[in-house]
């Protein structure tokens, strides 16, 4: 049931879904893979949302080059809060509704199964494609929605991966090379990329609207474009 | 045949074009058609391209669909190409 402060709270939103897509949010828990660029907007939306449990799960720790476009991170966490930390200690202030879960550490084979255990959505906010087949396996091994994003420069890409109803990441990206270290990013890139993602997991737990299923959205921000092309 | 090229993200930037509309042989696949774009654009077989097709970091829609390497081209086709990116 929601309280009177949250049915305030979010009055504007259950204008689009109503208290019963209120309630849906405040009952889910959402993972949130890779708190930087796209991790930042993702969570912060979902916890404006009022998603009930978010699980933020990174291994690093802030530094200066990151907050361009890593705004959950400031500068008194340079070099001294990992970013889960960092990110929970706003977020819970920005809305005490909601639950903040953390893992420090790396997703491995290994552990993934305990560190996602009752996730209902899980958001790729990597920067590797190796720990995002990790994750492709795992959502198609546990039936869970898995919600692609990923950007360089002024552009980036999403997608929404249901198992059983559509291609997973590693048959859309069959080839990716093996691309590491430095890449151009503008923090407005991965606010737009990360933003369409949050909007994903509010689609897919609401019901409304349609998901990016089979449909990869590419977008190009400085030449405007928005395309999506069929995935099927 | 006449068909349109869409560049988009790093191959638009490295092309220097948005699209352009091209002759090439009839009934040619995805696969030949890169090659003669690499040939056009020297910028994309050294810069983005692998050496060998099957490696090649390269998605590639039909009119709006995803598409294989082997996938026929014809007559009036839009090719779009994009780079899938993976930074976060």
């Amino acid at each position: 049931m929601l309280s009177e402060r949250e049915l305030a709270r979010y009055d504007r939103q259950i204008m689009i879904f109503g208290k019963e897509g209120q309630e849906r949010l405040k009952r889910s828990k959402v993972a949130v893979v890779g708190v930087g660029g796209l991790g930042s907007p993702v969570a912060y939306y979902l916890a404006a949302a009022g998603v009930g449990t978010l699980l933020l799960v990174d291994e690093q720790t802030p530094e200066l080059s990151n907050l361009n476009r890593q705004i959950l991170h400031w500068e008194e966490d340079i070099g001294r809060n990992p970013k889960p930390l960092s990110a929970k200690w706003k977020l819970e202030r920005f809305n005490s509704d909601i639950r903040i879960e953390t893992f420090v550490g790396r997703l491995t084979g290994e552990n993934i199964d305990e560190v996602l255990e009752g996730v209902d959505v899980i958001v790729d906010c990597l920067d590797n494609f190796e720990t995002r087949f990790l994750l492709d396996d795992y959502a198609w091994r546990k039936g869970i929605p898995l919600v692609h994003g990923a950007v360089e420069g002024t552009y980036g890409q999403v997608t929404t991966v249901v198992p059983g109803k559509t291609k997973r990441l590693r048959e859309i990206f069959p080839n990716i090379g093996k691309r590491s270290g430095k890449f151009p990013i503008l923090g407005a890139t991965a606010g737009v990329v990360g933003t369409l993602q949050a909007m994903e997991v509010v689609k897919l737990l609401t019901g409304i609207g349609e998901p990016l299923l089979n449909r990869l959205l590419i977008v190009d921000l400085a030449f405007n474009t928005f395309e999506v092309v069929e995935l099927r | 045949m006449r068909i349109k090229v869409r560049y988009f993200a790093r191959f638009r930037s490295l092309v220097g074009l948005g699209e352009e509309e091209l002759d090439v042989p009839e009934g040619i696949t995805v696969g030949e058609l890169i090659e003669i774009l690499k040939e056009r654009h020297p910028v994309l077989k050294n810069e983005v391209f692998a050496e060998d097709d099957d490696l090649a970091d390269v998605n590639v829609s039909r009119n709006g669909r995803y598409v294989g390497f082997d996938e026929v081209l014809e007559e009036g086709d839009v090719i779009a190409l994009f780079p899938p990116v993976s930074g976060g």
